[in-house]
Formats: C-alpha cells, sequence, structure tokens
C-alpha cells in the first residue's frame, strides 16, 4: 500500500496547510461576516478536505467536513449570518477535524473521535429551514445544486457501506461508484463555477482527472494527481482545458503547468547543505589569514593583487552562497502567527474580556528550526498577556481606556536578529508588585529586592515558580509558562527584554538571530587562550584601567557612565592559568541578557569574525559556561562563551585575577646547594659569541642552555624544562631583538624578577636607556673580559664562591 | 557482488563486535607505551594515528582531559592516558602520538607515549583480567601473553566513556 500512503502523506500536509490558514479566516470572518471572498475561500477548505478524505475513505471525517461544508454553503448564500454562537459549532468542528487529521496522521484510520454531537450541532444551524435553496441570482443557480447533491448521495450511502467486511472487487467497485458520483458533482459545479465567471480554485486531487483511469487500476493515477495540491498556488481558471481531457495523460499535464514553481525537500538535505557550507566558511576564514600573512611577506609582488582578487571573490561568493542556503531554510513567521487570532478569540470569550490583535510583519523570514522553537513562547507570552495583562470592560472603562483591549504582535528585522515584539494596553506590570511577591515565595532575597532595578523586577517573572495571578486560571497562573518562555529563547541564543508602565501596559521583546549555526562574535583574549563571544549578546566594549575597579562585598564592580556594572574577569570562570603578569589595563566586554548586564574582563580584543558552531560533542558536553566550539583561520579551536551560562556563573565566581599574586618568583627560590643548581639562558645569535660567553662561565659549574634568537629563547622558556636564574641576551638578533624579548620575559609572571643581563656593542646612551626600559638589569658591552662577565653573572643570581670548585 | 566483496563485508561486519581477523582465533592490535608498560587496543578501533599538534584547553574537567583539537574540521577531545593512568605528566617527545580512536559515533584523540607495533595474537593467548580488577568498571579487556612479554588489552569504549 505504498502508493496510498504515499498519497496519504501529500492528503495530510495539504490539509494541514489549508486547516492551519483557516482558523485565521474563520475569526476574521467573526469580523466581517458579509466578506463573500472570505467565505468562500473557508468553503473551499471543508470541501477539499471533504472531496479527498471521501477518495481516501475517511468517512468520518467526510461526515464532519460534509455538514461543515452545508453550514458555511448557507453562509456563503446568505441564508446564515454567522453569529458567534454559530462560529462556536464551526471553531468545534474545525477542531474536531484538526483532531481526526492528527489521528489519521498517527494511525492512517480515522477512528476513535466522536463527531456525532458537533454534527449535530452544525446540522441545527444549518437544517434550521429545510429548504432546498431557492435560485435568487442569476449566476450561481446551478452552483447552488451541487452542494445538494453531494449531500444527497455519498454521506449516507458511506454511511451504511461496512468496508471492513467487503471484498476486495466490492471495495474496488464501491470506489469507482462513489468516484462516478463525484466526478458528476464537481464535473456540475466546475461548469456551475465557470458559468458564473468565478475563479476556480485549484481543485483537490479529485477523481475527476483519474476517473477514467481509475477504472482499470484504481490506484495507480492517484500519485500523478497528488502533486497537485502540493503548491499553494492557485491553478489559474483554466479547468476547460482540462474537464474533458480526462484522459492519461491530463493529470500530469495538470501537474506541470502549477507545480514547477516549488519542490519538497527533505530537512535533512538542507541540514547536510548547511553543514558544508560551515565547513566552507571556516576554510573561508583560513584562506583569509592565509592571504594576509602572505601579504605581509611579499609585500608589493605582483602576484599578490590577482591572489588578493580570488580571495575576495571566494569570500564574497562564500558569502552569497551562506545567505541563499539560510534562505532556503527560512519561513515566513506568519505561520506561528496564524494561530494566535484563533487562540484570541477563544480566550477572550473565556476570560469574558474584549482583545483585539493585530498582526503585523508576517512576512518575516526565520530559520526553520527557530519557528519551530518560539511557537510555545509566543503562546505563553500572549494567553500571559490577555490573562494578566488586559483588564476586563469594566475597569477599562473606569480606567478610562478603550472598552476593547489591543495586543499587537510585531515582527521586523533589526541587523543580525528578527526581533518579534508583545505590546498590550493593559495594566502593566508593577515592579514593587513582582518584588513582594517574588519574596513572598522566596525567590529572591530582601537584600536582592532592594538593590533591583525595575527591569530587573521585571526579569522576574521569567523565573520557574512565579506568578503573579491571584489565582491559577485555565489559562493561567501556575508560573511554569514564561520559564518556558525564557528556556526556549534563550536555547535559540534568543535574548528577552521586558518594558512596562504600570497602566499603560507592557512590551516584551524578542530578539532572536537569525540563524543557528554560523554566527557573529568577538573574539578576545585572557592569557595565551582566546574566546569567542557571541556579538549578539555584546553590548560594547571598554578599556579600563586597574584603578577603575572597585571591590563592593568581594566583588569587583566598575562604574559605567551613570550605572554600576558588576565585574568578572574571564579567567576566573574558565581557570585560565595566569602565566602572564596582567597589565595595568584590561578590556571590558558588556554583555547584555535581557535586563541583565554584565562586564567580562578580557587582556585584549581581537576582533569580529564569522564563526560556525560546533558541538563538542558527547564527551564534553555540558561545561558550564562553554557553548560549543569553532575553529578558526589558523586550525586551531577555539570555545564559544555561553553567555547564559556566565551571567550565572558570575555570581558564584571568586574574583582573584585582578589581585596581583605573589607567587610569581616562587618558581626559581628553591635553595641552591651546588653550583648546577644554577641555569643560565645564552641568547645571541653568533655561534661565536655564544661560544665565547659558555667560556666565560662555564668554569663556575652552572648549567648552560642557548638560543639563537629572542623568539627560540622565549619558546625554551615557554617549555618549561629549566628554571633559569638569569639571562644574558644579545640586543641585535634576527626574528625577535633584544628589547622585544625582554619585554615578553617581563610578561611572564614566573619571570618578573629573573635577571636579565644585556651583552652587546651598541654602547650609545639611548641603547642603555633602551634596555633599562625593557626590563635589563645589567649592560655589558663587547668586547669584555671573561672574568668581567662571569662575576656580572655571578652577582645577579647570588652564586655562593664556595660553589667554586 | 564478487565473492571478494562479499568477504570484506562479511569480515567487516564480524569484526564489528569485537576484534576478530580474518581466522576467528587471530586478533590484530596496536600496541603502545604508557609509563613503563605496554597496552593495546583492537587496530579497528583506531581511526588515525597522528604526531602531536596544537590543542585548546578545556575548562572544568579533569586534568587528563587536554582539551580538544581540530581533526580536519572536527572538533575532538584529547585525553591524556598518562594522567588517566595515574602517572605523573610528562613533555610530549619525538615518540609522542596522539591515537585517534571511535567506537560508534564517539571520537577522542588519546596521548600516548610511543607506539610499539602491530600485534597478531592467538584469541587463546589472551587471559581474562586478573580478578582483582574485575568487574564492570574496568577499562581492561584481558591480557594478551607472547613470548616474554605480557600486553594490556583496553576496552575502547570503556576509553570513550564520559566518567566525570
Amino acid at each position: 500500500m505504498d502508493e496510498f500512503q504515499e498519497i496519504l502523506q501529500d492528503f495530510l500536509v495539504e490539509s494541514f496547510e489549508l486547516v492551519e490558514k483557516l482558523d485565521e479566516d474563520l475569526v476574521e470572518l467573526e469580523a466581517t461576516p458579509e466578506d463573500l471572498e472570505l467565505l468562500n475561500g473557508i468553503f473551499r477548505v471543508a470541501h477539499t478536505v471533504k472531496g479527498a478524505s471521501s477518495f481516501l475513505n475517511f468517512d468520518v471525517l467526510t461526515h464532519l467536513t460534509h455538514h461543515m461544508e452545508d453550514v458555511l454553503n448557507k453562509a456563503r448564500h446568505g441564508e446564515l449570518i454567522i453569529t458567534p454562537n454559530i462560529m462556536d459549532v464551526v471553531l468545534e468542528s474545525i477542531d474536531l477535524m484538526k483532531q481526526l487529521l492528527y489521528v489519521i496522521r498517527d494511525t492512517s484510520a480515522d477512528a476513535g473521535v466522536d463527531v456525532a454531537a458537533c454534527v449535530a450541532r452544525l446540522d441545527e444551524v444549518s437544517g434550521g429551514d429545510g429548504n432546498v435553496p431557492t435560485p435568487e441570482a442569476s449566476a450561481p443557480v446551478i452552483e447552488e445544486v451541487a452542494p445538494v447533491v453531494e449531500a444527497a448521495t455519498p454521506v449516507e450511502a458511506e454511511d451504511e457501506l461496512d468496508y471492513d467486511n467487503m471484498s476486495d472487487d466490492d471495495v474496488e467497485a464501491e470506489i469507482q461508484r462513489l468516484l462516478n458520483e463525484r466526478q458528476v458533482e464537481d464535473k456540475a459545479k466546475r461548469e456551475a463555477k465557470i458559468a458564473a465567471g468565478e475563479d476556480v480554485p485549484a481543485p483537490p486531487p479529485s477523481p475527476e482527472d483519474v476517473a477514467k483511469q481509475e477504472a482499470k487500476e484504481p490506484e495507480a493515477p492517484a500519485p500523478a494527481a497528488a502533486p497537485v495540491p502540493v503548491t499553494p498556488t492557485p491553478a489559474p481558471a483554466k479547468a476547460e482545458d482540462v474537464r474533458d481531457d480526462a484522459k492519461a495523460a491530463a493529470p500530469a499535464k495538470r501537474a506541470a503547468a502549477t507545480v514547477e514553481q516549488t519542490i519538497r525537500v527533505d530537512v535533512k538535505r538542507l541540514d547536510h547543505l548547511m553543514n558544508l557550507i560551515g565547513e566552507l566558511v571556516l576554510a573561508k576564514n583560513r584562506l583569509i589569514k592565509i592571504n594576509d600573512d602572505v601579504e605581509e611577506r611579499y609585500e608589493g609582488e605582483e602576484f599578490l593583487e590577482e591572489l588578493n582578487q580570488v580571495v575576495s571573490i571566494v569570500s564574497l561568493v562564500t558569502t552569497d552562497l551562506q545567505i541563499a542556503v539560510m534562505k532556503t531554510r527560512m519561513l515566513p513567521i506568519g505561520k506561528v502567527f496564524n494561530k494566535f487570532p484563533r487562540m484570541i478569540r477563544d480566550l477572550t470569550r473565556e476570560l469574558n474580556k474584549k482583545i483585539e490583535l493585530e498582526i503585523d510583519g508576517e512576512e518575516t523570514e526565520l530559520d526553520k528550526s527557530i519557528v519551530e522553537e518560539i511557537g510555545d513562547p509566543l503562546v505563553h507570552i500572549i494567553r500571559n498577556s490577555c490573562d494578566h495583562g488586559i483588564e476586563t470592560p469594566d475597569i477599562r472603562l473606569a480606567a478610562g481606556k478603550d472598552e476593547t483591549g489591543t495586543i499587537s504582535l510585531k515582527a521586523y528585522n533589526e541587523g543580525n536578529q528578527i526581533v518579534i515584539q508583545i505590546d498590550d494596553d493593559g495594566k502593566g506590570l508593577d515592579a514593587q508588585m513582582l518584588k513582594n511577591k517574588a519574596l513572598e515565595k522566596a525567590l529572591i532575597s530582601e537584600k536582592e529586592a532592594d538593590n533591583m532595578s525595575d527591569k530587573e523586577a521585571f526579569g522576574l517573572i521569567m523565573k520557574p515558580g512565579f506568578s503573579t495571578a491571584v489565582a491559577v486560571t485555565n489559562v493561567s497562573g501556575r508560573g511554569v509558562g514564561m520559564d518556558v518562555v525564557k528556556t526556549n529563547i534563550e536555547k535559540v541564543n534568543g535574548i528577552i527584554d521586558i518594558e512596562s508602565e504600570k497602566g499603560q501596559g507592557s512590551s516584551i521583546r524578542l530578539k532572536i538571530p537569525l540563524t543557528l549555526a554560523i554566527i557573529q562574535a568577538l573574539l578576545v583574549g585572557v592569557q595565551e587562550e582566546y574566546y569567542a563571544i557571541p556579538l549578539s549578546s555584546v553590548l560594547e566594549t571598554v578599556r579600563i584601567s586597574k584603578d577603575e575597579i572597585y571591590t563592593v562585598e568581594g566583588r569587583s564592580v566598575m562604574r559605567l557612565r551613570d550605572e554600576v556594572l558588576s565585574l568578572v574577569h574571564i579567567g576566573d570562570i574558565f581557570e585560565v592559568e595566569r602565566i602572564l603578569d596582567s597589565s595595568e589595563h584590561a578590556y571590558v566586554v558588556v554583555l547584555g541578557l535581557g535586563a541583565q548586564k554584565l562586564g567580562l574582563i578580557v587582556d585584549s580584543l581581537v576582533g569580529q569574525e564569522e564563526i560556525v558552531i560546533k558541538s563538542l560533542g558527547e564527551y564534553l558536553k555540558g561545561i558550564e559556561g562553554v557553548a560549543g566550539a569553532t575553529i578558526r583561520g589558523d586550525g586551531g579551536v577555539t570555545l564559544i562563551v555561553d553567555v547564559v551560562a556566565i551571567m550565572d556563573m558570575a555570581k558564584s565566581v571568586k574574583a582573584t585575577a585582578m589581585i596581583s599574586d605573589q607567587n610569581g618568583d616562587g618558581a626559581g627560590t628553591k635553595e641552591k646547594t651546588k653550583a648546577s643548581d644554577y641555569t643560565i639562558m645564552i641568547v645571541d645569535d653568533s655561534k661565536t659569541d655564544r661560544m665565547i660567553m659558555r667560556k666565560s662561565l662555564e668554569a663556575t659549574g652552572m648549567i648552560l642552555v642557548e638560543a639563537a634568537d629572542g623568539q627560540e629563547a622565549l619558546n625554551v622558556l615557554k617549555q618549561g624544562d629549566h628554571n633559569f636564574d638569569a639571562m644574558l641576551i644579545d640586543i641585535e638578533m634576527p626574528r625577535m631583538d633584544g628589547y622585544t624579548l625582554a619585554t615578553e620575559i617581563k610578561k611572564y609572571n614566573r619571570y618578573k624578577n629573573m635577571p636579565l643581563i644585556a651583552v652587546t656593542s651598541r654602547t650609545g646612551k639611548s641603547d642603555r636607556m633602551r634596555g633599562v626600559e625593557s626590563g635589563m638589569v645589567e649592560y655589558i658591552t663587547k668586547p669584555y673580559s671573561a672574568d668581567y662577565l662571569s662575576s656580572v653573572v655571578q652577582r645577579n643570581v647570588n652564586f655562593k664562591s664556595e660553589f667554586l670548585s | 557482488m564478487s565473492d571478494k566483496l562479499k568477504e570484506v563485508i562479511n569480515k567487516q561486519s564480524a569484526q564489528k563486535g569485537e576484534s576478530l581477523d580474518q581466522s576467528d582465533d587471530i586478533v590484530q592490535l596496536v600496541g603502545f607505551i604508557i609509563g613503563e608498560e605496554e597496552y593495546a587496543i583492537p587496530i579497528l578501533s583506531i581511526q588515525e594515528i597522528i604526531k602531536p599538534f596544537p590543542w585548546t584547553r578545556v575548562p572544568q574537567v579533569p586534568k587528563y582531559v587536554m582539551g580538544v583539537f581540530n581533526l580536519r574540521g572536527a572538533v575532538i577531545p584529547l585525553i591524556d592516558l598518562r594522567l588517566k593512568f595515574g602517572i605523573s605528566e610528562k613533555k610530549h617527545n619525538d615518540e609522542t602520538r596522539f591515537i585517534v580512536m571511535k567506537d560508534g559515533d564517539d571520537v577522542a584523540g588519546f596521548v600516548i607515549d610511543r607506539l610499539t607495533m602491530a600485534i597478531r595474537i592467538k584469541k587463546t593467548n589472551i587471559g581474562p583480567a586478573p580478578d582483582t580488577i574485575n568487574g564492570d568498571n574496568t577499562m581492561i579487556d584481558g591480557v594478551g601473553k607472547q613470548e616474554d612479554r605480557i600486553i594490556t588489552i583496553l576496552k575502547v569504549n570503556k576509553l570513550l566513556e564520559r566518567d566525570f
């Protein structure tokens, strides 16, 4: 039954799409009951579902939709005015229809949902006057007749037949019979419509086209017909072309005419594509870095320009490609917004309030995975606004407001983010009341409450277990909803921002990144490590000197304009070993997450880069404060900071990094008992010079290590194989000269106090000054006597003469 | 499908569960040294063996988890087996290697002191782990005896299991 499954899948997909649209339309209809266009649209949905479900033998569904269709048909012809009560019944039937569709999706059968009551009510609504509709206008004459024919035959017949006990042949015969009936109906109707000059919508995969073939092999043509409903594109009113041409080719022809605009693609394939693009972005970053290096090294060479061009083309195309693929994964947010008009309507009736919903920007597009995540949070926020925000009509009138409250739902682009804004003109949030509630529930301490700004107090509504509702209602008040909002939004790296004015209403803004896989990040350095901070959470960066940091109750804070910003050192959060001596200046990255702010102290700012988020894998998952990793242009791995977690961690982290520690010189202080406990490094690019120094010092018995330039010397130091007591440094060396080397060495806590002795032929006063500036303690000019060198070294390392053998 | 291909596929499926070679009673292992001891793991659970290269430290993990490194675009954890086995740290030298092991979807790099050789050993020459360290939690799969030496065979799935 694979073909059946295939048809079924298409049927379900189509039906769900239709039903989603239906909800919205129906609510709109209630406001404008005379809108014929709208009514026709709704009628068509019911009709399509009915047609397809009867084709697929879903009797219960057919039965239900048939009666819906009846009611709607009456309304369409002005015989029935849609009152809220009738609307309730219709909406109920739509809910049932949805339920049935879910059942069908899960079990491939439509049993188990009782529709009798609803059908009876639908019948009551439509059946009050039993007359066959009398023709009024000239055009719709025949059209009127069609549904009646439908009503007369298939439903009753189907109700009586027991398909389970039929033989295959009987079933086929029955299908054929039903198809013929429907064919007649549909044809009659279509002709009627064409005669009336109406737009004929794309018919359902109706038997009309396939009926003839059906006689030979009942299931074969169905897949051909199935793609028709895939496109939402309305078929042009060309039904005549097809009408009589019901040969095997007909369905295919039709399909070709309407389908080519869109194709369905498995999301997995798009995900795979996105992963590949991610790899490409990484490769691009790497290429750019290499290009920079090459540029530096071969400055002025001719091939550089060409290379530059290629690199920029690759980088441009990669970016475009990334955007293009990202767009294929985008869905309009309207998909989520669509369900709210219905929800608001139900809520207003349930809560006895008058609320109007304004929707704006439903065409704004978001990544599919994000669209799926934000549905629930929005439901909770809107329910909350209805229940807690908007007041009842009498209170509103008393407060001098319009009786009807307004909730507006807006979506718009803002830079690299999508902002979803939910405003209501209800009673707003009362910061003091929120604090009191939170205190009552012991969610915050007295002290915290006192220090809380209004904005922070608004944030309390996101805490689990917090609810301002006096009584738990059906709608909200259990204190879980807004917590869900927070978790879900944070899951997609989003930010929640609440603003409110008491009595005037409140405004909740969700800022959500466009996509999850590739983000802009700020790269920061601490000691010798780098971390990436998602740029969407970075408000600003500030350069400060150490004396701008104050300590209040054991926590570091600084003054940022007229605010007090609490600070935490990134090194304290990530347990960074402090090898380098921290300089007098530091950078503060101000992180913002909704109302919360935190200053993250880092040693250096590297820059902004586009990064691809990679998971750390099963083995390392769940490391607090780390959201993932990315691969940088140089092939190294950089960890991505989890801003949400850091905000929490900052509360418990002890500040140590800004306190200068005194352990730095501990390394070299081991008791010296013999000459070979002393280690001296000789740095000189000339082998002869190194030899001369070695000869001068060999007699003392100290260990001597040589390095040919500054870079090599630094590497030897970093390896930490030796504890050096002093260094002899030549000034003029390739790669890294003596001054730079000395400056670099002084950055390391461990070597801060190591004596550096310059050995050079430069004798100028300015040279000596530079030497002192870079941290040299002695200045020996070449040529020197061996004894002199030896004595200077011995003096500087406190060499005891008794070690001399 | 050619017979040879079939054979290969059969072989592979046979090897999936445990480390069997073409003939059922031979096991192929790769031996390496950590500290003073020689250990071995089934050759089929090795994705590759590479020379050391830079890695990135990861916070809040035990000391034996050195961090993560980039293996052709994948971020992979790096574990120092010396530290994991309670032996003191040692500087990497020319003989140090990263063995990238996999078990299903789990992949990790392990730092070892040096490789010894590929070992073919008869199944009958592999004894169970000593009773004293038996139990579900042991990382030792068995002990292989070969001529004059004893090789501890490790369970790759246990090595790749997060235990913190």
